[in-house]
């Protein structure tokens, strides 16, 4: 790497954004201008809504024997600003029906109605709408006048007064934390949006591509450049937000009229630098990596902003839940930065977590840094017509209609990632609408609809839309007998390695333990072994190996390197489970079973492992062996993890070069 | 910069070849181009010329072959291979938000030219190409003219010993065309190999020492535009023999694709 050449590349790239107009409004404009603006109106207007409130008068009825209501229509005349006098004496009432008319049609705000009680005590029933501000308040003053009516002669039975102890400034460091991080993660992440797009997809969409990529520089320097440049932008959106969010925040906690005023722990906010910085140079690397994949900057924002909800999911969630920063929290992007933004504002974040959480963004930073600089090296970001076909092509050619038809009726469509991001898409979303709520009707025929007909019969609607045999997209060849032997060696040993590891990371709550292991075995004895290995190994390792394996794999392989290919492949396969606590070991898991169709060149064998793998899960759980692996100690954990490594990587040295040699073609 | 041995070639190409998928854009392409000579690289649309110059520039790499500028290898030193080259295509943009004067500081930096080199030779570019009104407007607000003289003026700043100029006439109203054939001619006469690629058969024959056809990523003929016209039987123009080369080859090949 040559940091002259770098530097150069970042000046460049941050003078000629710097320029743009876009970036500069979402940089500047908003958190300067647009923020405050926005809150303090907000504030104002909750203010001098409230004020309104206030100076308003409530109408309240009260009912019931004259003996009783006179005592409360006098106390409540006694509070004049709060109760309206005419509405007191006001009693419309016919009966019980008619009060509740009177508070429905807005007469009145609320009605009180009285009646003798027990032990010489009066029963008080205040009718209120809870839909309806006038009334919500005349019930809250209702409250607060009655609920101080003693009884003659008597004291009250408790004085309550109650004291924080929480000095200012840790009320505003606690008001701070709950949003704070969150805005200013997201506010990173928006921050490299634009010049992260400008600087890849722009690039070559104003046809500069090709003026830089001529010129004397490494492609490595040339990414490394461009993602500082992005990295400083977003750094510089972070840090305004930060401080503009915090002056905001106070400012209209102060308008809106908290009791006491509230001060800003400026040292502690400041000391969220430590977290921006790396997030915005991992935001920035992934951000410029996925444009880097992009033709044009349309298609740099279609792929953006999914990825942009991916990055601010994990934030979301640390953000809103009551999580510690600790285990597999620390090290899980955008989680770990949101975590700890947090901390260090509430002053409880420690030296060693803090470093964890740096050098862990850092060094996904750096990863999705390699990933755009080989991907900016691509020679698809060139050859535009290379034979992949948009979108509305594909759909028509899908639906056997139209020109495309016409025009190329026999020529198959090469896969790429973009189709298995859309065939991906479909799965999800057909996952989350219908098979879950399927699952949910009858657990059992629920799976097997949803796995063969749902998942195998996308996946024959894929091939059948590219126009290719089913056998060719889900490459279906035979192997040697060593990658047979190496598929099972690989599928009878992952899950425990998985297991183990997902232990000691994401150790699962007990209770979801226990429903999977219910899934499995189901307490009624309405399901035999065979077919429940027939419904939970065999079902999956043929429909989800065809789907993600299969199509999904090959067509993120046609496009870009194939360790990233079986990562993502994996990491879909994690989120397709929907399962929080799962999703670390299915997605290990799934990147193992790509790695090996890519390996092997063929399906046949990840099919073999996925159901060698499901199986032992299976019989375990009906030999009643399936104990929780947090019940064995250490000693054995570590011990069946050696094992279980040293069984995979046998299984893998069985796979090693059993695909034929020209592997793309 | 720009100095090497006499009796080095300034472009090599030798059996460059690439497939894309299935497809082969470049087969079996074996060229050189001598110091001090302009070399014309014609063809039709899909001919594989882009593809050829983009290999040349290390943009893509070879599915096999090699190529080497001024003796350096294209593909074992990319970054020594293009310091030796300017390069010029129709797709070849300038930073719209960098004005003109430092978008060359830019390139030159690239190039690891020291400052005051820049400053010389921009200053002799500005002379040269008519830039001087210009060089502090942002490129986005230049004519197209402004836009191709400002391109010539980055991809030589450097004063590469081999120069790659696709199409660069595009969109130049005559005048302007004519103004940078004498600049090519004369980087020609200080030494400099020039490959010259272009549609307009005209414009080749009246620049180039010698044209290679290119005819679905072969090479169909390599000759001086008169050899290449008394070869197709004495046609009257490069059109004409172009024409007359390309209809030969389809009649030869004819009872091949029959049989």
């Amino acid at each position: 790497m040559k940091v002259r050449d770098v530097a150069l590349v970042a000046g460049k790239e941050l003078r000629e954004t710097l320029r743009d107009r876009r970036t500069l409004t979402v940089m500047v404009l908003f958190p300067l201008v647009v923020y405050p603006l926005v809150s303090l109106l907000m504030a104002q207007v909750m203010a001098s809504h409230t004020a309104r409130g206030e100076a308003r008068r409530s109408r309240v009825a009260v009912v019931g024997p004259a003996s009783i209501t006179e005592g409360v229509r006098a106390r409540l005349a006694a509070d004049a600003k709060a109760f309206a006098p005419d509405a007191l004496t006001g009693d419309a009432r016919a009966d019980a029906a008619g009060d509740r008319a009177a508070v429905e049609s807005g007469a009145v705000d609320a009605v009180v109605e009285v009646s003798p009680g027990a032990h010489g005590g009066t029963r008080v029933r205040v009718l209120w709408d809870e839909a309806r501000d006038e009334s919500r308040q005349a019930h809250d003053r209702l409250g607060g006048t009655l609920g101080g009516v003693l009884a003659p002669g008597c004291g009250p039975l408790f004085a309550l007064e109650d004291v924080s102890v929480a000095p200012r400034a840790r009320v505003g460091g606690y008001v701070l934390s709950k949003l704070l991080p969150l805005i200013v993660v997201v506010m990173i992440m928006l921050g490299a949006f634009y010049p992260a797009i400008d600087i890849t997809a722009g690039e070559r969409e104003r046809g500069t591509l090709e003026t830089i990529l001529s010129a004397p520089v490494s492609r490595f320097d040339l990414m490394t450049g461009k993602v500082i440049a992005v990295a400083t932008l977003s750094t510089v959106t972070g840090l305004l937000n930060m401080t503009s969010m915090s002056l905001t925040m106070i400012q209209g906690i102060r308008l809106v009229g908290a009791t006491a005023p509230v001060a800003i722990p400026w040292t502690r906010a400041a000391s969220m630098l430590i977290v921006v910085v790396p997030a915005a140079f991992l935001f920035a690397s992934v951000m410029v990596a996925i444009g880097a994949m992009a033709r044009s900057f349309k298609e740099a924002q279609t792929l953006l902003t999914p990825v942009y909800f991916l990055c601010f999911t994990p934030s979301l969630i640390a953000g809103l839940g009551d999580w510690d920063l600790a285990g597999a929290a620390a090290v899980v992007p955008g989680v770990n930065v949101t975590l700890l933004a947090r901390d260090l504002i509430l002053g409880t974040a420690t030296l060693g977590r803090t470093l964890v959480v740096v050098a862990s963004t850092l060094a996904c930073g750096a990863l999705a840094l390699t990933l755009a600089a080989r991907l900016y090296d691509s020679e698809r970001l060139l050859a535009a017509d290379d034979g992949t076909v948009g979108l509305g092509a594909w759909v028509r050619r899908l639906l056997g209609v139209g020109e495309a038809r016409a025009a190329a009726p026999s020529v198959a469509l090469r896969a790429t990632p973009g189709q298995a991001l859309a065939l991906f898409g479909v799965a999800f979303v057909l996952m989350v609408g219908v098979f879950v709520p399927l699952q949910k009707w009858r657990l059992g025929p629920g799976l097997a609809i949803s796995q063969w007909v749902g998942l195998l019969g996308l996946v024959v609607i894929y091939a059948r839309g590219t126009g290719r045999p089913l056998a060719e997209v889900l490459r279906v060849r035979r192997v040697p007998a060593r990658a047979v032997l190496g598929a099972l060696l690989v599928g009878a040993s992952a899950w425990i390695v998985v297991g183990v590891l997902a232990q000691w990371l994401v150790p699962a709550p007990r209770e979801l333990e226990e429903s999977m292991r219910r899934f499995v075995v189901p307490g009624d004895g309405s399901r035999g072994l065979v077919l429940s290995l027939a419904l939970i190994a065999l079902t999956p390792a043929i429909c989800e190996e065809a789907l993600f394996r299969g199509a999904i794999l090959r067509g993120l392989a046609g496009g870009l390197p194939r360790v990233t290919a079986a990562v993502i492949t994996g990491l879909l396969f994690g989120l397709f489970h929907l399962d929080l606590w799962r999703l670390m070991p299915t997605a290990l898991l799934g990147i193992a079973l790509s790695l090996i169709a890519l390996e092997t060149d063929s399906i046949l064998p990840s099919m073999l492992a996925h159901f060698t793998n499901n199986a032992c899960l299976v019989i375990l759980g009906y030999l009643g062996r399936d104990r929780s692996v947090d019940d064995l100690g250490r000693p054995a954990q570590l011990g069946l993890f050696g094992v279980g490594l040293v069984v995979v990587l046998l299984g893998a040295a069985c796979l090693r070069g059993t695909g034929r040699k020209a592997r793309d073609l | 910069m720009g100095a090497m041995p006499e009796n080095e070639h300034g472009v090599t190409a030798q059996h460059l070849t690439k497939a894309f998928g299935a497809a082969l854009a470049v087969d079996d392409l074996s060229f050189t181009v001598a110091r001090g000579e302009i070399y014309g690289l014609l063809g039709p649309n899909g001919a594989g010329k882009t593809t050829t110059l983009r290999m040349l520039a290390a943009i893509l790499t070879p599915t096999s072959g090699s190529a080497a500028l001024a003796g350096v290898d294209v593909a074992r030193e990319p970054q020594a291979a293009r310091r030796q080259l300017g390069f010029l295509t129709g797709s070849t943009g300038l930073y719209a938000r960098l004005t003109g004067r430092e978008l060359l500081r830019y390139f030159g930096r690239l190039h690891h030219m020291p400052e005051a080199t820049i400053a010389e030779r921009t200053a002799l570019l500005a002379g040269v190409l008519d830039l001087d009104g210009f060089l502090a407007k942002r490129c986005e607000a230049l004519s197209t003219g402004q836009r191709q003289r400002l391109s010539v003026a980055r991809a030589v700043l450097h004063d590469p010993a081999v120069l790659i100029l696709d199409e660069p006439t595009v969109g130049l109203d005559v005048l302007a065309s004519r103004f940078l054939r004498d600049f090519v001619r004369a980087e020609r006469d200080r030494g400099k190999a020039v490959i010259f690629s272009t549609h307009y058969l005209a414009e080749a024959e009246l620049l180039c020492d010698r044209i290679g056809l290119l005819h679905r990523g072969r090479m169909l003929a390599e000759d001086t535009p008169a050899g290449l016209r008394a070869r197709a039987g004495g046609a009257s123009s490069l059109e004409e023999a172009f024409l007359r080369l390309v209809a030969g080859l389809t009649a030869t090949a004819a009872p091949e694709v029959k049989a």
